[in-house]
C-alpha cells in the first residue's frame, strides 16, 4: 500500500502563506499521516459509518438548489459514498478530492452511474485554490485558475481533520472556487476540539470541531451565510467510537 | 469423583458357610474372609444411600434374612454433638416390609423429605422412608441406642429374660404392635446401635426367620460378634458419608455465596442467569457468571469456569470473579481484561489454577458486542431473524497458563438479537460429546430470540439429558434491545474556562429536543458542577454525554484518574461543593475509574 505522499515534491518556499518552512513541513507531515491512517482504515470506514441518512438529506437539499450539469466539488470524497454517487446520479459534474490513495482507489472502483462520470484527484484540501494545486498535485484547474468555477462545494466530515486555525483558511479557499452565490454543504461533528488526537478505528486521528454557534460564526467570518442547519445524533457501528452529534449546514457564498 | 470407590463393590461377598449351627474353629478363615470383604464393601461408597445399600447387601442374606436401618431424623451434623436422638426414620430395609406402615392421609412429609435429603445427601434408599419414630426417653429404644454394651440376640416368643423383654419392647416402639405381630414366634432379632465418631447415628435391626422356615438357627455368639463388627463399620461409614455430604454442602454454599444474587439491570439489555450445582457426591464446580455495568450504558458479560471440582475451585472462582469485576470496571477491552486476569491467576496460590472464560461487552448504542475467549466453550448469538450461531471465537488459552495473547472480536448485535454464555456442563455430559451438545444447544436456541432472557435459559437447560449430571452449570442470557441514537448525545469539549457554560447550553438544548424541559434546571446545575470539576484536572478533552431511557443519565468524563470525593466544605470553600449538589439533586450518582481516566455520572427519574 503506497500513499504517494513520500514521493511528493516538497518545494518548501513555494507555499503562498506566511508560515515559515518548518511549520509548513510539520503541517504536511501531519496531513500525510492522516492520509496513511485513512489508507489503513480503508473499508473499515464504511463499516463503522454504514448509514448516512443525514449526509444524504443534506445532499438532497443541495441538489434541490442546483441545475442539472452543475459543477460540484466534493472535498474529502473518501470512497465516494454516498455523496459522489448521489451527486453524479443526479446529473452533476462532480470533482472529488481526497488525500488517501486507498480511499480514492475504492472510489474509482465503485460504479457511479450518471451522465457525467466523476473526476477524482488526489490532493490536500489545504492546497485548493493555491498555486500548489498545480505544482504539487498537478491539478491546475483546482488552483487559482479554478476560481469561481464551481456552483457548489460539499465537504462532509473532512474539515474536521484540519487544525482549528486552518479551517477558516480552507473555507476561504473553498469560497474562492465557488462562483458568487455558490453553495456550500458542510458536515461537521459538534465538539469543542482543536486538532486533538482521538482514537479512531484502531488508529489515532487528530480531530477538530466547533459547537454549532461557534461554527456559524466561523462560516460567517469566512464569507458564508448559513441558510439551513440540522443536528443529528449518530451512533457509529463500532464500540471504539462514541456516539456523536453531527451537524449539517447549507451555506451560500456571500459577496 | 464417583461415589463408588471400589470396583468390586457390585459383587456380594461369598457366603462363609452360614447354615451351620455354629462356627467350628475350622471355619474361622472363611468367617474372617467374609468380614474382610464385607468391611471393604460397606466402606466402598461416600454417598449415604450407596453405603446403606452396600451394608444391606453384605448382611442379607449372608448374616440375616432381613435388615432395617433406622437413622436419626433429622440427619445430624456430625461435626457437632447433636444430643439425644429425638426420633428415627427408616433409611433402608432389605428383605422385609417391616415398619413401612401406610402413611396417614395428607402427610406430605415424604415429599419434603425426598426434596430435602434426596438431593442434599444423594440418598436414594431402597426403602420407602416411613414416618419418623419418636424415641421415648428411658424407653427400650433409647436404652439400646445409648447402650455401650454389646447387644444380645433375642428369639421372639421364647421364655425371655430381661434382655428379651427389652428387645420386644424396642420392636414395639419401632414398628408398633401390629408390626411386631407380623413377626412369627421363633424369629431371631438383633438390634445394634450405629455409632458414628462422636454420637449414635441410628439403629440396625437384623432378623432371622424361625429355623423351621429358614432352615438356620437363631443368631449365635459368633454371628452376634460378626454383626457387631459390621454395625461398627456401617456406623463409621454412615458418619463418613454424612461428613462428605456436609463438606459438599459447605463447598456448595461457598460457591453460591460467591455468585451474584441479582444481576444489574442496565438499559438496552435484559439479563437472566442460572447456576446449577453438580449433583453427584462432593462435586463443587468453579463456574461463575457476572454482569458489570460500564460507562456509556455498556455492560460487560462474563461466564467462567475454574477447572477442577473442589473447595479450592470455588475459592479460586471467587477471587477470579472479583478480579474480573475490577478489571471490567476499568473499561479495558475484553482481550486486555483476559490478559490481566491471566496474570492475576498466576499469582493465586502455589499451584497452577486454570480457568476458562468468555468476556463480552455489549454496547447498546453502537449495537455491537465485543468478545474475547480464554479457552471457553463458544457462546451462542441469536440473530433478530431467529438464526442461531456458535460464535467462532479464537479459543485462546485458559486463564492461568500465562504469556498467551488474547484477541477481541467485534460483531453486530442489532436490537432483537440475543447472546447466551454458558459453561461446558450444559453441553458436555457423560453420555454426550461436546460437539453434539453444542449443536443441540444451537438448534434449540434458534427461534427462541423473541422471548425473555429467562426463556432462553429455560430453553438452553432443556437440552440436558435426564438423570444425573456430573458438572455444574452457569448460564447468562442477554437479550439486546439497544438504545436509539436519537436518545443519546455525546460531545468532546476541550477543557477551558468557558467549558462549564458551554456544557450547560448543550445539555439544555438536548433536553429541549427530548421534551424534558422540567429537568433542565437541575441538569444544567449538575452538569456545570461536574464539568467544572473535570476541567480543573483534565489535560485532554472532557466528555459530556446524555442518555434518555427510563432515566435521564448524564456522564462527564475526563482523563484524570483522581476520583472525586464529597468533602465537608466550609462556607469559604469553593471546591468540593459540586458533588454535594449532585448527591442532593440526582436520584443516583457515582464515579468510575477507567483505564484512561474517570467518569462521574448521575441519573434522574423522568418526569
Amino acid at each position: 500500500m503506497t500513499t504517494g505522499q513520500i514521493s511528493d515534491p516538497f518545494p518548501v518556499g513555494e507555499d503562498a502563506g506566511d508560515d515559515d518552512g518548518s511549520d509548513v513541513l510539520r503541517r504536511r507531515a501531519e496531513r500525510a499521516l492522516q492520509a496513511v491512517a485513512f489508507d489503513t482504515i480503508g473499508t473499515g470506514y464504511a463499516e463503522a459509518f454504514p448509514a448516512k441518512d443525514g449526509q444524504l438529506a443534506c445532499g438532497r437539499r443541495l441538489l434541490a438548489l442546483l441545475e442539472p450539469g452543475a459543477a460540484v466539488l466534493d472535498v474529502g470524497c473518501g470512497n465516494g459514498e454516498p455523496t459522489v454517487r448521489q451527486l453524479v446520479g443526479a446529473g452533476m459534474r462532480v470533482t472529488g478530492v481526497d488525500l488517501s490513495d486507498v480511499m480514492l482507489t475504492l472510489a474509482r472502483q465503485a460504479p457511479h452511474p450518471g451522465p457525467y462520470p466523476p473526476v477524482l484527484h488526489r490532493m490536500d484540501m489545504y492546497d485548493l485554490a493555491t498555486e500548489r494545486a498545480r505544482s504539487a498535485w498537478n491539478v491546475p484547474r483546482l488552483g487559482p485558475a479554478g476560481r469561481g468555477t464551481f456552483d457548489a462545494v460539499t465537504a462532509f466530515f473532512s474539515l474536521i481533520l484540519l487544525p482549528q486555525d486552518e479551517i477558516p483558511v480552507v473555507l476561504g479557499r473553498l469560497r474562492e472556487l465557488l462562483r458568487p452565490g455558490g453553495l456550500l454543504a458542510l458536515g461537521m461533528v459538534e465538539a469543542d476540539l482543536d486538532h486533538v488526537p482521538l482514537p479512531f478505528l484502531g488508529r489515532e486521528l487528530r480531530i477538530s470541531g466547533y459547537l454549532r454557534e461557534d461554527l456559524e460564526r466561523v462560516l460567517l467570518a469566512a464569507g458564508f451565510a448559513v441558510e439551513e442547519q440540522e443536528g443529528r445524533p449518530y451512533a457509529p457501528a463500532s464500540t471504539s467510537l462514541p456516539p456523536e452529534e453531527q451537524l449539517f449546514l447549507c451555506c451560500r457564498r456571500t459577496g | 469423583m464417583r461415589d463408588q470407590l471400589n470396583p468390586e463393590a457390585g459383587e456380594p461377598p461369598a457366603l462363609p458357610a452360614p447354615r451351620r449351627p455354629s462356627s467350628p474353629p475350622e471355619h474361622v478363615p472363611e468367617r474372617l474372609a467374609y468380614l474382610d470383604s464385607a468391611t471393604r464393601r460397606i466402606n466402598s461408597a461416600l454417598d449415604l444411600a450407596a453405603t446403606l445399600r452396600n451394608a444391606g447387601r453384605v448382611l442379607v442374606p449372608a448374616l440375616a434374612d432381613a435388615a432395617v436401618v433406622h437413622l436419626r431424623d433429622p440427619l445430624p451434623n456430625v461435626e457437632r454433638e447433636p444430643g439425644f436422638p429425638e426420633q428415627l426414620r427408616i433409611h433402608h430395609s432389605q428383605g422385609t416390609r417391616l415398619g413401612r406402615r401406610g402413611r396417614p392421609a395428607g402427610d406430605d412429609r415424604r415429599d419434603r423429605y425426598g426434596a430435602r435429603y434426596g438431593s442434599r445427601y444423594g440418598a436414594r434408599s431402597s426403602a420407602d422412608p416411613g414416618p419418623a419414630t419418636p424415641v421415648t426417653r428411658g424407653g427400650a429404644l433409647a436404652h439400646t441406642l445409648l447402650s455401650r454394651r454389646p447387644a444380645e440376640p433375642v428369639v421372639l416368643g421364647a421364655a425371655g429374660d430381661s434382655g428379651s423383654a427389652r428387645t420386644t419392647e424396642l420392636l414395639r416402639e419401632l414398628y408398633g404392635a401390629r408390626g411386631l405381630a407380623r413377626l412369627s414366634p421363633g424369629t431371631s432379632v438383633l438390634a445394634l446401635p450405629l455409632r458414628g465418631r462422636k454420637t449414635v447415628l441410628g439403629l440396625l435391626v437384623l432378623i432371622r426367620r424361625p429355623p423351621a422356615k429358614s432352615g438356620r438357627p437363631g443368631f449365635d455368639a459368633t454371628d452376634t460378634a460378626t454383626a457387631a463388627h459390621l454395625a461398627t463399620q456401617a456406623g463409621l461409614a454412615v458418619d463418613t458419608a454424612l461428613r462428605y455430604a456436609r463438606e459438599w454442602e459447605i463447598a456448595n454454599e461457598l460457591q453460591r455465596s460467591m455468585l451474584p444474587l441479582r444481576l444489574p439491570q442496565p438499559h438496552g439489555v435484559r439479563l437472566a442467569q442460572r447456576y446449577l450445582p453438580g449433583e453427584r457426591g462432593a462435586q463443587v464446580g468453579g463456574d461463575w457468571y457476572d454482569a458489570v455495568p460500564l460507562p456509556g450504558n455498556r455492560v460487560a458479560l462474563i461466564v467462567g469456569d475454574v477447572m477442577g471440582h473442589s473447595l479450592t475451585s470455588a475459592a479460586i472462582m471467587g477471587q477470579l470473579r472479583t478480579s474480573a469485576q475490577t478489571l471490567a470496571a476499568l473499561d479495558l477491552p475484553p482481550h486486555e481484561v483476559l490478559y490481566h486476569l491471566d496474570e492475576q491467576a498466576q499469582r493465586l496460590g502455589r499451584e497452577q489454577h486454570l480457568a476458562t472464560c468468555v468476556y463480552a461487552v455489549y454496547d447498546p448504542i453502537a449495537n455491537r458486542v465485543v468478545l474475547a475467549n480464554a479457552g471457553h466453550v463458544p457462546p451462542v448469538l441469536v440473530q433478530p431473524d431467529g438464526t442461531a450461531e456458535l460464535l467462532d471465537l479464537e479459543a485462546g488459552a485458559p486463564i492461568g497458563v500465562g504469556g498467551v495473547d488474547f484477541s477481541s472480536v467485534e460483531l453486530p448485535a442489532p436490537p432483537g438479537s440475543a447472546l447466551l454464555l454458558f459453561t461446558d456442563g450444559l453441553v458436555e455430559t457423560r453420555s454426550r460429546p461436546l460437539s453434539d451438545g453444542l449443536e443441540l444447544l444451537r438448534a434449540r436456541l434458534a427461534g427462541a430470540h423473541r422471548h425473555a432472557p429467562e426463556h432462553l435459559c429455560q430453553e438452553a437447560l432443556r437440552i440436558l439429558p435426564p438423570g444425573d449430571r456430573g458438572d455444574d452449570i452457569a448460564l447468562l442470557a442477554a437479550c439486546f434491545d439497544g438504545i436509539p441514537a436519537g436518545d443519546v448525545a455525546h460531545w468532546y469539549l476541550q477543557p477551558r474556562n468557558e467549558t462549564p457554560g458551554r456544557a450547560r447550553r448543550l445539555a439544555a438544548h438536548t433536553l429541549r429536543r427530548w421534551g424534558l424541559e422540567a429537568l433542565t434546571e437541575a441538569t444544567e446545575l449538575m452538569v456545570s458542577e461536574l464539568v467544572t470539576n473535570a476541567v480543573q484536572h483534565a489535560t485532554r478533552p472532557v466528555t459530556l454525554s446524555l442518555v434518555r431511557t427510563t432515566r435521564l443519565r448524564c456522564e462527564v468524563g475526563d482523563d484524570s484518574p483522581l476520583l472525586p470525593r464529597p468533602r465537608r466544605t466550609g462556607p469559604e470553600d469553593e471546591r468540593g461543593r459540586g458533588l454535594q449538589i449532585v448527591a442532593r439533586c440526582a436520584e443516583r450518582w457515582g464515579a468510575t475509574r477507567l483505564g484512561t481516566g474517570k467518569v462521574v455520572w448521575f441519573e434522574q427519574r423522568l418526569p
